[in-house]
């Protein structure tokens, strides 16, 4: 904690160290965890729970979100479309923006939201009071049974929802297309399956699989170090979710420069 | 059947200052002392929990610091323990709570774990409490809970901390009376936290005192409750006046 002698180099210094400390510790997590995955040490029980709770529920928030998503791009480009009298240019601007960018984001940032801070939440509260102990007294390894089902549910759900939420995207796009700019839906889904390369789907698929990644670490990694009680858990879920944005964009940098 | 050889461990600073103790096999030993004396600490480093940064913690013969994760399991497998916070998984039934153990340990056969289950809440006094959820019991049934979950395995080692914060005098009584018969009847060698002193050293047989994280004292029941070391006589008399 800063106090009030620190001068500016020490609180960066400090800065830094947390930065490196977390940094260091989700990967930490990452290694731990993929020793345990050859072989597969992990509770079968408890993956298909985790599936479940964190896919089938984040269904409808996702759903509404993509629907909206497409809407809006419609209504953004609307403008130029008309102008421009670029109708059939309109499937290829929503699907390629969709599918390569602003639909994995945006579901991965309601995702971390979610489920990611419901995941910092419960592990902290459990490692509060003292249950992760209790797992290890009762030689259970809390990273199989707890930590990597949900590292695994989250990485697939994710991919499944930012399908999903492609789907619901078009879907809203070629809906709002028809109503506000009078594009026909033939001509918008003509326009975006001449143009979309499976490549662009791919891309988006691959970066929500990184995005999954990058929200199961962060938010295991702050439940899993929690410290201080109550209200250190109230600070885990806020770390987390901020780590998890700021770890959701520059991966997203890094990918989009790698596939592009 | 508990060996620990000038255990050191520090956080921020020191907890444990060359903690030496020796508990024999079948024995209920009594740890007491103020708050953040390192009792607690010392039992999460018996359980294996905390590793002392010096010294040595022996378990069936074995130093734990130096075991690899699959040994220390099977240490683990004969160790049980109750957390000062009950430590009962949220998500879980009471009665799954308690065949947790078990089930852990390839117990298989439904109808043994019912009576096994069955018969630990009857212990407690929490019949017909089965289906119920940690989050809707008072912090006394959850303490009562994690002391049937704690024994269900009828473990060689058995931590407790703090088995009756919490609870009602009777209640009290009743839980560390439930614990001595439990611990004669397998036999077992159990290490007890407790504040409340009175009614512990009515069930122990020897005694140790932490201050500040060394262990000043180390003895039998009759040997504490005689004692003329001043902080000792202060603590287990509860009075008023002396050096804490």
């Amino acid at each position: 904690m800063a106090t009030e002698e620190e001068g500016p180099a020490a609180q960066t210094g400090r800065a830094v160290l947390s930065l490196a400390t977390d940094v260091g510790g989700a990967a930490v997590l990452a290694a731990r965890l993929a020793r345990r995955m050859v072989p597969p040490r992990l509770d079968g029980p408890e993956l298909w729970r985790n599936l479940y709770r964190m896919g089938v529920r984040s269904l409808p928030i996702v759903g509404v979100t993509a629907l909206f998503t497409g809407g809006i791009m419609v209504i953004q480009a609307g403008v130029l479309i008309r102008r421009f009298g670029a109708e059939g240019l309109l499937g290829w601007g929503a699907g390629f923006t969709t599918l390569r960018e602003v639909g994995p984001i945006l579901i991965a940032l309601m995702f971390s939201g979610r489920v990611g801070a419901n995941n910092t939440a419960e592990l902290a509260t459990m490692t509060v009071t003292e249950q992760i102990d209790a797992l290890e007294t009762l030689a259970i390894d809390p990273l199989s049974y707890l930590i990597l089902p949900r590292v695994l549910s989250m990485v697939v759900m994710l991919f499944v929802l930012t399908v999903y939420g492609d789907v619901l995207a078009l879907l809203g796009a070629a809906f709002m297309g028809d109503a506000l700019l009078g594009v026909s839906t033939a001509t918008f889904w003509n326009g975006l399956l001449d143009a979309i390369r499976v490549w662009d789907l791919a891309t988006g698929l691959i970066k929500s699989a990184l995005f999954g990644g990058v929200i199961a670490l962060s938010s295991s990694h702050y439940g899993l170090s929690v410290s201080g009680g109550a209200p250190g858990v109230g600070r885990a879920v806020n770390a987390s979710v901020v780590a998890s944005a700021t770890g959701i964009f520059v991966c997203d940098y890094l990918a989009t420069y790698i596939l592009q | 059947m508990i060996e620990v050889t000038n255990v050191w461990k520090r956080f921020a600073a020191p907890v444990l200052r060359d903690v030496t103790l020796r508990v024999p096999q079948g024995c209920l030993y009594g740890l007491i002392g103020p708050g953040a004396a390192g009792k607690s600490v010392l039992l999460k480093c018996l359980a294996g929990l905390l590793r002392p940064e010096r010294g040595s913690v022996r378990i069936f013969g074995q130093a734990i610091e130096s075991l690899d994760e699959v040994s220390l399991q099977a240490v683990r497998n004969r160790v049980g323990m109750l957390f000062q916070n009950n430590a009962l998984f949220d998500h879980l039934t009471v009665a799954e709570n308690i065949a947790f153990p078990l089930r852990r340990r390839g117990i298989t056969d439904e109808a043994e774990i019912a009576a096994r289950v069955a018969d630990r809440l009857r212990a407690v006094s929490l019949p017909g409490f089965e289906q119920r959820l940690p989050g809707g019991l008072s912090g006394g049934q959850k303490k009562r809970v994690g002391v049937a979950r704690a024994t269900v395995t009828r473990a060689d080692v058995v931590l407790y901390d703090e088995p009756a914060a919490g609870l009602d005098p009777v209640t009290s009584q009743k839980i560390f009376d439930l614990l001595r018969r439990e611990q004669q009847e397998a036999g077992a060698t159990v290490v007890m936290v407790s504040s409340d002193i009175d009614r512990l050293l009515t069930v122990t047989d020897r005694v140790g005192m932490m201050l500040d994280g060394a262990l000043i004292f180390d003895g039998t029941t009759a040997e504490a409750q005689g004692s003329l070391h001043p902080v000792v006589k202060q603590f287990v008399h509860g009075e008023v006046d002396g050096p804490l």
